[in-house]
């Protein structure tokens, strides 16, 4: 299960007008917890206002740099990358989770490969953990990075990648792509769509010459991409992907909870929403799981180990009240944001409202 | 480059998810059903396999036998790890079933799973002697290979990492069986009891496909999660035991 841990932010640093780069300690005996691969990302916890948030922001640093190190872009509207804009300073403590993801390739020393990355935006943090450690322990390999900004302002870790450029004459290079800014060639002026994307392999990059590529930012950027690097000969399986969260809501929503007085004896009249298909049945209060009462009702909804273990048949209880036998697989801000495992559920109140679909 | 789409659309589209906080709701419970089946079947396929070990006839098969064994509990810890990802108590998990239990031979459970058990309907029937397990574990083997070719291409990505990782080991164990099998049907008998096996055997493996038309592929595929139709799987892998049984006189 997951464990989260302290780490005390050391330093600071303003990034751009709205990222921040953090340096992070953990303590003496969480060290060897918060060993990083290169590209992994931190799982961060805090309370906002009695409700847990929790965000994951990828390491930019290398693994030969000897920190811990993340970047965080302030999202309109986004509670925890404001705040950590706004109001973090040295000092102070975060709880986070060990490093995790698989956003990177096994590095081998004796390698002599050409990796590709493409960045959008602060996609560009796991990228250059990732672009460091290759350059130091693959000391025969070569990278490019095409890393798409708004604007020049907007760039993060841009002295980073000059002075990385500098230091590795001819083995790292970086091809600005900006959106409203025009430059001396045309091609790096836009976006990174499908046309792009073929003008750079007509003039810019050999595709036969790439063993590995790296994409992280946006999703439209990402299909653009992947496609473009399919269409040239890469099979997917030499193609790494990380998806920035851009999915996560910027402030979990509130529970909706009556509390209706429990009518004893009495069934319950359940309304479930399975696909976007909603559906209301009548079910007993005992002696029978909402799991079994849903899929009696001929909604096929997902579960496997119907012991509370799995947590495959979790589903959101929306408006009423459930009671969960047993549970071994949500955590307690799950439950508390209304998260219930089906097959484990039973009914207290007359009236259950629950989607599988949130 | 800050704009987004619907995570749906992206999906749709071919995209892949990298973490468990990228995946939607339902996505995540159709991911979670097909890594428990999995995960359940292999668990099953080692636990019904263990018992072969001591039926096998010489040290080779033995050898062979025990690998299998060991591989397949492997595979299942691999994607077991991925389904702790998203918050299965991965040590409960696999204390859940027996998974050596079996139903009688002559059942017929169809495509039928047990309850919470999510091993593959096949897994339930018992293993009959040497001949039957190598005929069982190269008929198998050849579905698992093709299915496993369809989950390679699964859209979450750290799953799919894992299954790539997965499938070569996987058609080592069937070549293992199909090296036992060649020395089986050597004998006039020992093929005879091989084509019995394999009768019994091929309309079990072919249930694993799933039924054609199902409703559920649509929503799997498009989530990213399937990518060829049941039926369209099952026909690959009839072609693929007739090419590869067909020389040895069984069918």
């Amino acid at each position: 299960m997951s464990r989260f841990h302290p780490l005390t932010v050391t330093e600071l640093r303003r990034e751009t007008r709205d990222a921040v780069v953090l340096t992070l300690v953990p303590r003496d005996q969480d060290r060897a917890l918060f060993d990083f691969t290169q590209g992994q990302y931190l799982t961060f916890r805090r309370d906002f206002d009695g409700e847990e948030l929790r965000r994951s922001y990828s390491i930019c640093a290398g693994t030969d740099e000897g920190v811990l190190r993340v970047g965080i872009k302030r999202v309109d509207g986004g509670a925890f990358s404001t705040w950590a804009n706004e109001a973090l300073a040295p000092g102070m403590i975060l709880e986070a989770m060990p490093p995790m993801g698989k956003f990177f390739t096994p590095i081998e020393p004796e390698a002599e490969k050409h990796y590709l990355g493409f960045a959008g935006g602060s996609g560009i943090t796991p990228l250059l953990s990732i672009i460091k450690t290759i350059l130091s322990r693959e000391p025969g390999s070569r990278f490019t990075l095409v890393y798409a900004n708004r604007q020049i302002s907007s760039i993060m870790f841009r002295e980073d990648l000059e002075d990385l450029k500098n230091r590795c004459m001819g083995r790292f290079s970086v091809i600005h792509v900006l959106e409203q800014e025009g430059q001396e060639i045309d091609l790096f002026t836009g976006r990174i769509d499908a046309e792009k994307m073929t003008a750079l392999f007509q003039h810019w990059l050999d595709a036969s010459s790439i063993d590995a590529a790296f994409i992280c930012g946006p999703e439209p950027m990402m299909l653009a991409i992947a496609a473009s690097l399919r269409d040239h000969g890469l099979p997917e399986t030499r193609i790494k992907f990380e998806l920035f969260a851009s999915g996560q809501p910027g402030r979990a929503r509130q529970k909706a909870v009556s509390r209706q007085a429990v009518a004893p004896g009495a069934g319950t009249q359940a309304t479930v929403t399975l696909d976007g298909v909603t559906r209301s049945f009548a079910m007993p209060r005992e002696g029978q799981s909402i799991l079994d009462a849903v899929i009696a009702a001929d909604l096929d909804a997902p579960y496997s180990c119907k012991a509370g273990v799995c947590s495959t048949c979790r589903c959101k209880v929306l408006e009423g009240e459930v009671e969960m036998a047993v549970n071994h697989a949500l955590e307690d801000y799950e439950v508390r944001a209304g998260y219930a495992l089906a097959c484990q559920s039973t009914p207290l109140t007359d009236r259950l409202v629950v989607t599988f679909d949130e | 480059m800050t704009d987004t789409m619907a995570i749906e659309d992206y999906l749709a589209q071919g995209g892949v998810l990298t973490a468990p906080d990228n995946a939607p709701a339902r996505y995540r419970g159709e991911l979670m059903r097909m890594m428990s089946t999995f995960v359940d079947s292999e668990l099953a396929g080692s636990a019904g396999f263990a018992a072969s070990i001591n039926l096998a006839p010489g040290i080779k098969e033995r050898i062979a036998a025990s690998r299998i064994t060991l591989e397949k509990a492997d595979h299942a810890e691999r994607v077991l790890e991925v389904m702790g990802s998203f918050g299965t108590d991965t040590g409960r998990y696999q204390s859940q079933h027996d998974w050596a239990a079996r139903v009688a031979r002559d059942a017929d459970l169809g495509t039928a799973r047990g309850a919470g058990d999510m091993r593959l309907s096949v897994f339930h029937y018992p293993l009959q002697g040497w001949t039957d397990a190598v005929v069982m574990n190269v008929a198998m083997g050849l579905a698992t290979g093709v299915q496993l070719a369809e989950l390679s291409r699964v859209s979450y990505a750290p799953l799919a990492e894992v299954f790539r990782a997965i499938a070569p080991r996987e058609a080592r164990h069937a070549e293992l069986g199909l090296e036992g099998l060649q020395r089986i049907v050597a004998t006039d008998a020992g093929r005879a009891e091989a084509q019995a096996a394999l009768t019994y055997w091929q309309p079990r493996v072919a249930a694993t496909f799933g039924v054609a038309g199902s409703a559920r592929y649509d929503t799997l595929a498009r989530f990213g999660l399937r990518h060829t139709p049941n039926e369209s799987l099952l026909g690959r892998w009839q072609a693929a035991l007739a090419e590869t049984l067909g020389p040895l006189g069984l069918k």
